[in-house]
């Protein structure tokens, strides 16, 4: 597996090989997306398995590995997976992930089997099935205008231009279909050709990447970029644009990486799309777990400043001195109540602490009010959701609850209501 | 490789253990067929490789009660990532599945790939794993893996009832009481040792087929959850036995896909042959259903309703 030692220092050979990579990943995350906001991600899956045999067949009955006859078997095999998975599903009624699973391992089974066995008439490895042979890539070419251009290359770059025609030609369609099958059978869209489309289309994703990634890496180059760019971008286009990014960037990266590892380019795109994932997981911007622990820390701060300008201020009411802070928490919240001009170095309350703190504690007390009214809550059980829902109301809703109530003067406790100003 | 009996002890003992794994990851794979978790383990399964390179980078001990164990670390740390990526993330459950095989796919066969182009000792022939190799397996081996399969199978035994209970109708479990998620939790850790058992035979590529197969070709041939147990132990048995045999006679024919198509052509013969479920029995019924109708000259011709779900024609 010494393989990328055998480009030597050509910088030519490895620029081709990422190239390919390049346009693989490219052509498997055009499909990738639809598969994935479709949920068919496992028919990708099953499909990227069940193509060998198709691959094998063509192969034996004397098509090129790369050439026309490649691309069909591969896509008759890719139907005729989906058509036995239907065919077990509806006819014997088995679940769909059962059925997938038995019709894809048979297939790949039969495709791996028909290898061993012909393998003095086809120049094809198991190993190389499983994890492609990006490094040998360069090797195979074609002469083109003087160029000596791979042929996985030209076969990957093809059939990465015709995905991208054929995406846009049925843009509209597919976006109808994509989230709202139902609706868009019933609009009259051939939702059903569409979906045959979809599949045939992951074949000829899957058969380019064949070579260079083999066939089970193609899963990872069909999902993981574009179930990345679902959660960092919400419309469909810029979740194709931003998918087909992260893939040639794995593949670029990916390919960088094993050569300075010295491991197999597959595997190492494979992992870094892994990390672009993860990374999308922890940064996307507003779902991303930094994003909601951030906004959580965010919410449990302001609470945690307002509860204490509660208490001082109720205190004061009562003509006390508040407890001093006891916890972290507490002692950060007052150094910045202090800092930031609410209350001065002895505790009390400056003016524009009071203007806030009396906002809270009105929030608070009519809040009691009106669950009193129509609640009918006894006394001793107003105080808990009153103290949660005094950081959550605006003006308008106070304005609203005190005519609901009748602007009262003080709450069921007997407490004056302050004003609002 | 012919015939030359008696067999040597070291081939006897091997297809024992082989037959014995085969029995029952039928038997484990019903549970996960009914519960439908068939696809998480094959999620698994795919990850078992990187607890293999790493077991024989850590420990440099080429043995396969180590490597194993690295296996079934790996096997189980994929099923946690996927249940955290279902909690926490917006990602649906497909493509997880999908992400988890794919990624932990690549990341082992990096570590394999590095490990053999550094010529860590013992790394070379770690692509048995891919695709299975009995013919590598030491009697002690194929033991280990046996004694694994009887444990396997007796656990199944006893918490069948609880099991089944939570496969057929969950909610109802847990009104009852039942710790469904200790039940669930119990029935993937077992799936993930079933997956690790019999990857020495059918490689981390394709051992899900053993854990789906034989259980969906039992499924045809009855509506009892015990009968389908016991048949799905035979076919997984005969499935094994076969791979073992071709696979030994064959030169470079690996285990694991001869074992799949053996299995395969069981299920096509149950899909087609078995009574009531089988297509032609639905044939014939549906045959036997028109000249009874058109014999007493009803008006009705309507088709007979098709089956739905897995319960077989009269579950709604």
């Amino acid at each position: 597996m010494d393989t990328l030692n055998l480009l030597g220092g050509s910088a030519g050979m490895h620029l081709w090989a990422i190239a390919t990579a390049a346009v693989v990943a490219a052509g498997c995350a055009v499909v990738g997306t639809l598969l994935v906001v479709r949920r068919m991600s496992l028919l990708g899956d099953a499909i990227s398995h069940a193509v060998l045999p198709g691959i094998v067949v063509a192969v034996l009955l004397g098509g090129r590995p790369g050439g026309l006859w490649v691309l069909v078997g591969a896509v008759v095999a890719a139907l005729l997976t989906v058509w036995l998975t239907q065919v077990l599903h509806e006819g014997v009624g088995m679940s769909e992930d059962a059925g997938a699973g038995v019709v894809f391992t048979t297939l790949f089974a039969l495709g791996v089997v028909l290898i061993t066995l012909a393998a003095s008439r086809i120049d094809l490895d198991p190993s190389c099935v499983l994890y492609g042979i990006l490094e040998l890539v360069p090797f195979d070419t074609l002469l083109l205008g003087g160029v000596e251009v791979p042929r996985a290359f030209l076969t990957a770059g093809l059939v990465f231009l015709c995905l991208l025609g054929g995406v846009t030609l049925l843009w509209k369609e597919l976006l109808a279909s994509a989230f709202d099958p139902a609706a868009a059978a019933a609009a009259g869209l051939p939702v059903a050709g569409l979906t045959t489309g979809l599949l045939a289309a992951t074949a000829l994703a899957t058969v380019a990447g064949f070579e260079a990634v083999g066939a089970i890496l193609v899963v990872a180059m069909l999902v993981v970029p574009a179930a990345a760019a679902e959660l960092l971008v919400h419309r469909l286009h810029l979740v194709m644009g931003v998918a087909i990014a992260l893939g040639v960037l794995g593949g670029i990266v990916g390919y960088l990486a094993a050569w300075q590892f010295n491991t197999s380019a597959a595997g190492m795109i494979a992992v870094v799309l892994g990390i672009e994932y993860a990374l999308a997981v922890l940064l996307a911007p507003g779902h991303g777990i930094l994003a909601r622990a951030w906004a959580a820390a965010g919410l449990a701060w302001r609470v945690a400043c307002e509860d204490r300008l509660a208490v001082q201020w109720r205190a004061e009411e009562g003509g006390e001195r508040a407890a001093d802070a006891t916890t972290v928490l507490t002692r950060l919240v007052c150094l910045w109540l202090r800092g930031s001009g609410r209350i001065a170095a002895d505790g009390r309350l400056l003016p524009l602490g009071q203007t806030e703190a009396m906002l809270i504690v009105r929030s608070h007390r009519l809040w009691e009010a009106w669950l009193g009214r129509h609640a009918e809550l006894p006394l001793d059980h107003l105080h808990p959701p009153a103290e949660w829902i005094e950081h959550h109301l605006g003006s308008e809703v106070r304005r609203r609850i005190a005519a609901d109530v009748g602007q009262p003067a003080g709450d069921p406790h007997g407490r004056t209501i302050p004003p609002e100003d | 490789m012919t015939g030359h009996f008696p067999l040597p002890y070291n081939t006897l003992v091997v297809a024992g253990g082989m037959a014995a794994v085969g029995c029952a990851a039928g038997v484990v794979g019903c549970l996960g067929v009914l519960r439908r978790r068939s696809l998480a383990a094959d999620a698994a399964s795919h990850a078992t490789l990187v607890g293999v390179a790493l077991a024989l980078a850590a420990t440099g001990r080429r043995e396969l009660p180590v490597l194993l164990a690295g296996g079934l670390l790996t096997a189980i740390g994929s099923l946690v990532v996927l249940v955290m990526l279902r909690r926490f993330t917006r990602t649906r459950e497909d493509a997880a599945t999908a992400i988890v095989l794919g990624v932990s796919f690549g990341l082992g066969i990096t570590l394999l790939s590095g490990m053999t182009a550094r010529g860590i000792p013992g790394s070379a022939g770690l692509e048995q794993f891919l695709l299975g190799q009995t013919a590598a397996l030491t009697a002690a081996d194929a033991m280990l893996l046996g004694c694994l399969s009887v444990a396997a199978v007796t656990l199944v035994w006893v918490g069948l009832k609880e099991v089944v209970l939570v496969a057929f109708d969950a909610p109802f479990a847990a009104a009852s009481g039942w710790p469904v998620f200790a039940i669930d939790t119990a029935l993937v850790a077992l799936l993930a040792v079933m997956v690790v058992v019999g990857l020495p035979a059918a490689g981390a590529v394709l051992v899900t087929a053993l854990l789906v197969i034989p259980p969906s070709a039992a499924r045809q041939w009855t509506d009892r959850v015990a009968t389908m147990l016991v048949l799905s132990g035979a076919f997984g048995l005969t499935a094994a036995l076969v791979g073992v045999a071709i696979s030994a006679a064959v030169p470079r024919l690996a285990t694991g896909p001869v074992m799949v198509l053996a299995a395969a052509a069981i299920f096509a013969a149950s899909f087609f042959l078995a009574p009531k479920r089988g297509l032609w029995a639905r044939w014939r019924q549906q045959r036997e259903l028109q000249q009874e109708w058109s014999g007493a000259g009803r008006e009705q011709t309507q088709a007979p309703a098709k089956a739905t779900g897995e319960g077989g024609p009269w579950t709604p």
